[in-house]
């Protein structure tokens, strides 16, 4: 083996030093967000201080309850739909799903700054007012198609026999698709709404445009937060919104396994063929 | 009811939703870029260039021309960083394979605000980063990346290396290691057999990932409002400025406009591949 990269020795230092530069700054916000003083250089003492500041700030506290309840929304909506369309995209056969197949990932390849702006005009010209329905509204529209691919990626490694099976025992269609093909599903499904649930919680770009003046979500808050200077307050609130949405995806990536199989959730979530 | 039609209906909700909140609204802004500004200060729609003349006036093509030149910069850094880790975590990683792929999308889920404001409180002046090389004394004096293209596109990088690592990863993890040992004995040098044999059987990875970092890197305005100014602001900041602060739609949707007509080239580019099944999905 004498590939140049086949050096594990240059290529695993390499690699270490990849993930101390993604890890770093994320460590810094943990540590800081308990550091005693307000200063983000030197870490002075141990304190709870930044967390109960966040607690205390009622308008905090609301956008962190507008911040779950969006999600939530998000994560619900999206997935019956985006399942919806994932499984006609495998099963039918006709043109229209040819199209769609291919359609669905533009929302996910479009730079979000245009996505909000699109949905900002949508809005504005139908007279809605931006609240938190705008900022759910935008979200689910991206989070279809993250439902889609991650359960595509599962049917497709579905045949029909079992819902032929079913149909020939005297099931309808419907009942094939509802007493058999969505339980075998349910691992890909789950997975795809926590998958979701992260990212609408997460989402900044597209709440940003379509925010009220209400309540809005936390990452919105956050970007006022930092410019009208840097704050403490910031690091403890980021600590938090980590906690929320990577318990979130490692539920995703566990969740297969708790249904009792044996392939990994990283392969239900990325769709990897084996 | 014929069985196709059964198919069907389990589309219509989804593609219905998206034609409605995404095709739609994406004719309106094409529709109000030729618009213009009313005596309120509203967009209203019309028939004018005027919004496209503005568009390509000087002060702004340099804008324009940043925004390409930035996210092309961090096309390259994040393809350089990011094949070596791709590449030993597919064919070195081993058991714990999963357990680094895992590791890498962790921080790609703490929000992207934190993560930025994390990098402006490590690189300001009297930030780790600068306290760190003046105690070793490395620098005389703190050494000023706030407000450099440096750490704009650093901040880019940062944010969008995982685009790069996960269709890289897929592709080099589906490559057949017997091709490498052919190669080496077709080619001889390491090298050869690196430019010859692996790029070209990774290049379905390579060519998703270039094109997953550059759409969004174009369209970013976090990074250069966070981390860089005025001088590094890119089409993005100019944007959502124009629907903001200058409140300007029909030109901010011009500039939408221009700047998606560039990017629909990549994106038109990805789809095919990605619909033969030339490109990685992510």
């Amino acid at each position: 083996m004498s590939e140049p990269f086949y050096k594990p020795r240059f290529l695993r230092v390499f690699t270490g030093l990849v993930y101390l530069y993604l890890f770093i700054p994320i460590v810094i916000v943990i540590v800081f967000s308990f550091n005693s003083e307000k200063s983000l250089q030197v870490m002075q003492g141990f304190s709870f201080r930044w967390y109960s500041d966040f607690f205390n700030d009622p308008t905090l506290m609301d956008s962190l309850l507008t911040s779950v309840q969006i999600a939530v929304l998000t994560m619900v909506i999206s997935t019956i739909v985006g399942t919806a369309l994932a499984i006609g995209l495998v099963r039918a056969h006709s043109g229209t799903a040819k199209g769609f197949n291919i359609l669905m990932l533009v929302p996910l390849i479009t730079p979000e700054i245009v996505a909000g702006i699109s949905a900002l005009l949508i809005f504005s010209q139908l007279g809605i007012t931006l609240s938190i329905w705008t900022i759910v509204l935008a979200h689910i529209t991206f989070s279809i198609s993250y439902v889609t691919i991650v359960v595509r990626g599962r049917l497709a490694t579905i045949g029909t026999e079992v819902e032929d099976a079913a149909q020939d025992l005297g099931a309808s269609k419907w009942e094939s698709v509802r007493l058999v093909l969505v339980p075998s599903l349910w691992p890909a499904i789950v997975a795809a709404g926590l998958l979701v649930f992260a990212l609408s919680f997460d989402d900044f770009v597209l709440s940003f445009f379509t925010t009220g003046e209400d309540a809005q979500p936390l990452p919105v808050r956050i970007w006022s937060m930092i410019r009208f200077g840097v704050s403490p307050t910031i690091n403890a609130v980021g600590t938090l919104m980590m906690v929320v949405s990577i318990s979130a995806v490692a539920l995703a990536v566990l969740v297969p396994r708790l249904f009792g199989r044996r392939e990994s959730g990283v392969k239900v979530l990325t769709g990897a063929e084996e | 009811m014929t069985s196709k039609r059964f198919w069907d209906w389990f589309i219509f909700p989804g593609g219905v939703w998206i034609a409605l909140l995404f095709a739609v609204p994406l004719c309106l802004v094409l529709a109000l870029s030729f618009g213009h500004v009313d005596d309120f200060g509203r967009g209203v729609y019309g028939f004018t260039l005027d919004n496209y003349k503005d568009v390509f006036d000087p002060t702004y093509v340099p804008v324009l021309l940043r925004s390409v030149g930035y996210a092309l910069a961090t096309v390259i850094l994040c393809l350089l960083v990011g094949y070596p880790v791709a590449y030993f975590i597919a064919r070195h990683g081993g058991r714990y394979r999963y357990a680094l792929l895992a590791a890498l999308v962790i921080p790609f889920f703490v929000n992207y605000l934190v993560r930025t404001y994390a990098w402006v409180a490590l690189l300001s002046d009297q930030g780790l980063v600068n306290n760190l090389l003046v105690d070793l004394g490395l620098s005389q004096q703190p050494i000023q990346f706030i407000n450099t293209p440096f750490a704009v596109i650093g901040g880019l990088v940062y944010g969008y290396i995982i685009f790069m690592i996960l269709p890289l990863y897929g592709s080099i993890e589906r490559m057949d290691p017997s091709v490498i040992e052919a190669g080496k004995d077709l080619y001889g040098s390491p090298f050869r057999t690196f430019l010859h044999v692996t790029l070209p059987a990774t290049q379905a990875g390579i060519l998703a990932g270039c094109v997953l970092v550059f759409l969004p890197a174009v369209g970013d305005f976090v990074s250069a409002q966070l981390l860089g100014g005025p001088d590094t602001y890119m089409v993005g900041n100019l944007i959502q400025d124009q629907f903001f602060a200058a409140s300007n739609w029909p030109f901010g949707s011009a500039l939408t406009v221009i700047m998606m007509l560039f990017l629909a080239v990549w994106m038109v580019f990805y789809l095919r591949r990605a619909s033969r099944g030339e490109a990685e999905v992510l």
